[in-house]
């Protein structure tokens, strides 16, 4: 190899170094949307799809089942404990996860491997929302936020506006029943029991979840118990309150089994949970909907 | 050690049992809410929130928790003496890990479809409490099975083969726990603290049943108790037939474990803790301190669970946290004070 050689394969080397290097300065400028995602949290991975962006999604949680889409993308571990390595092998360009689940230690060792990191609030409803505007602008689309939302509160209003002329239910929201754990305040199901016309009788306390012991639901005489979550069935819910007869909500039959994650699960579908838990509550303030003229009339004069 | 007399056994058991019966009514009326004992007392059978509060949501449970305890202490008590280890309780003897795994597969593996028929034929029973037992028999055997040469029990076989067992099973629950629904393992970690939340009088007849069966069976081990503290051999040298009576106390304190973990889950600390308190009051005859220590078994956890209902009402807290966190102390204390005058087994 002779000198001019030599020289020419180093300008070429130094050439195309500096174009990279200019590339990647104009790529830094502009930060594209990012395309390759890993969401760690089922209601990151609900979010993401239904902003239309499912398709850019890498990896999500062995708990992501939502929508079936979702169950065939890899999976990088659990929802509370989620292997760095499986992470960092998707090359994601960025990873969401949630505030309250994801291990802050994880988060700044991913960090220091060089990987960009969005930690979300999902503790209220307003969060919530907030989230799903933060996580489309975070993916270049805002628009595609601020519809969902739109969408949502537009579900909310509608709900809020049927349960209205009817008078508060108190209500139990149960997830388990042996032993029986209930929600409570401080947690965006407390706000979703209040938007569809019931009262939390657990909303006093301080814990989000707590175990409740039968004599305080006695005590409070709920109108209305729904047992929430998978696997919840009526003839195990109605056997379990059989004997506690002095309960409005058994006396009168309104114990429901909602075998469902739709509210549980604080995604862009509590909305749809939220009609159809008011439905529970209120059952009257639906029934009228074929005589919409006089709407509301149904639910009004329907106090037990 | 105090001679043991008939005034003695009947002063110190008698003064625990009123003791225990004022427990269970001041229990009773205590609680997170208000209890109207009036209304209550009035119409037992109607539907009415007081008698329901009273008879289908404390009492129950409040007897549920005098047979635990009391259970639980008597069984810490044989165990102590049989094991010859001062730090031997009721979790230790592998039959516990055996009933909490049986129970989390029935929870996790229930077969649906068999819900109306089991709901049918068992009436009050459900289907948890009886595959945690189902796990504690065989559980019981395997362990004995493992503690077993040449036709003999050894005690210091029996303790690690029920320590390793429980800890493999410790394992495989995390490992089922870390596979399921993510609400189910809420429910999974709830069930595993412990607690005596129940409103089957018929399981509380099933658990008392067996508590009586196999106190009864023990208390009447009591002097041969006593010899086997000795040490096995002069034991022996005294006419104490040592290879049936250690089969014995097994199976028996076994049984006894398994059926009560079935049904209330691992609540700790009481079958530890305990008889060593009642030794350092009593002395360390076994006629005399397997009695006393069930009764102080039942006041104990009857307090401790009336108190995981109202300290941080309305949320009900796990009794095994109050267990621990209120007789840690009072153990740590009694230790102290008496030094190691009376503490021998």
């Amino acid at each position: 190899m002779n000198r001019s050689q030599r020289i020419l394969i180093v300008h070429c080397f130094v050439g195309s170094l500096s174009l990279l290097c200019g590339l990647n300065v104009v790529a830094q400028a502009a930060t594209p949307a990012p395309r390759r995602i890993v969401s760690l949290a089922p209601s990151v991975t609900e979010t993401i799809f239904a902003l239309g962006f499912g398709n850019r999604l890498v990896g999500v949680t062995t708990y992501c089942d939502y929508p079936a889409e979702a169950l065939k993308l890899p999976k990088i571990g659990g929802f509370m404990s989620p292997s760095l390595e499986a992470i960092v092998a998707k090359r994601p360009d960025v990873v969401i996860g949630v505030s309250s689940a994801t291990d802050p230690v994880k988060a700044r060792e991913m960090e220091r491997l060089g990987l960009k990191v969005t930690l979300i609030s999902l503790a209220s409803l307003r969060d919530i929302l907030n989230s799903i505007k933060s996580v489309a602008r975070l993916l270049g689309s805002p628009d595609a936020g601020e519809k969902l939302v739109h969408k949502i509160t537009k579900q909310f209003d509608e709900v809020k506006t049927r349960v209205a002329p009817a008078p508060r239910r108190s209500t139990l929201l149960a997830v388990g029943l042996q032993p029986l754990v209930a929600v409570g305040g401080k947690n965006f199901i407390d706000e979703l029991i209040t938007l569809a016309g019931g009262e939390n009788i657990a909303g006093n306390a301080a814990q989000p979840w707590l175990n409740l012991p039968d004599e305080y639901v006695v005590a409070k005489a709920p109108q209305v118990i729904i047992e929430a979550g998978m696997g919840s069935e009526r003839e195990r819910s109605a056997k379990y309150w059989g004997d506690l007869k002095s309960i409005p909500a058994v006396k009168e039959q309104r114990v429901y089994a909602y075998p469902s994650d739709k509210i549980l699960r604080p995604g862009p579908r509590v909305g749809e949970g939220l009609e159809e838990i008011a439905r529970l509550v209120h059952p009257e303030c639906f029934a009228a909907s074929k005589r919409e003229s006089n709407k509301g009339s149904g639910c009004e004069g329907s106090r037990p | 050690m105090k001679v043991l007399d008939r005034r003695r056994m009947i002063l110190v058991n008698g003064v625990l049992l009123a003791l225990l019966a004022l427990s269970v009514v001041g229990c009773a009326l205590l609680g997170p809410v208000r209890l109207d004992l009036s209304q209550a007392l009035q119409d037992i059978f109607s539907a009415n929130p007081d008698a329901e509060i009273l008879f289908r949501a404390r009492l129950p449970r409040i007897l549920l928790g005098v047979a635990i305890g009391g259970g639980m202490a008597a069984c810490g008590v044989v165990l102590q003496a049989l094991l010859g280890n001062p730090l031997a309780c009721p979790q230790m003897l592998g039959v516990s890990g055996g009933a909490s795994l049986g129970g989390i597969l029935g929870l996790i593996l229930f077969p649906h479809w068999l819900l109306p028929i089991a709901g049918g034929l068992l009436g009050e029973i459900s289907w948890v409490p009886l595959a945690a037992f189902l796990g504690a028999l065989l559980s019981m055997m395997l362990v004995y099975r493992f503690s077993l040469f040449h036709g003999r029990l050894h005690p210091y076989h029996l303790l690690l083969s029920g320590v390793i067992f429980n800890s493999f099973v410790a394992a495989v629950i995390m490992f089922l726990n870390s596979i399921v629904d993510f609400y189910q393992a809420q429910g999974l970690l709830f069930w595993l603290m412990g607690s005596l939340s129940t409103r089957a009088y018929l399981t509380v007849a099933f658990i008392w049943a067996y508590i009586i069966v196999g106190f009864l069976w023990l208390w009447a081990k009591g002097l041969s108790l006593n010899l086997i503290t000795l040490g096995e051999e002069a034991a022996m040298q005294l006419g104490v037939e040592t290879v049936a009576l250690q089969r014995q106390i097994f199976v028996a304190s076994s049984l006894m474990i398994g059926a009560m973990v079935s049904v209330s889950g691992m609540i700790g600390f009481v079958g530890l803790m305990i008889p060593h308190v009642v030794r350092l009051i009593v002395g360390s005859d076994h006629r005399l301190l397997l009695p006393a220590s069930f009764l102080a078994g039942g006041i104990f956890l009857c307090w401790a669970d009336t108190l995981a209902r109202i300290l941080l009402a309305p949320a009900e807290l796990p009794v095994g946290i109050i267990t621990a966190f209120f007789g840690g102390p009072f153990f740590l204390f009694l230790l102290y004070r008496e030094g190691s005058r009376k503490l021998a087994l």
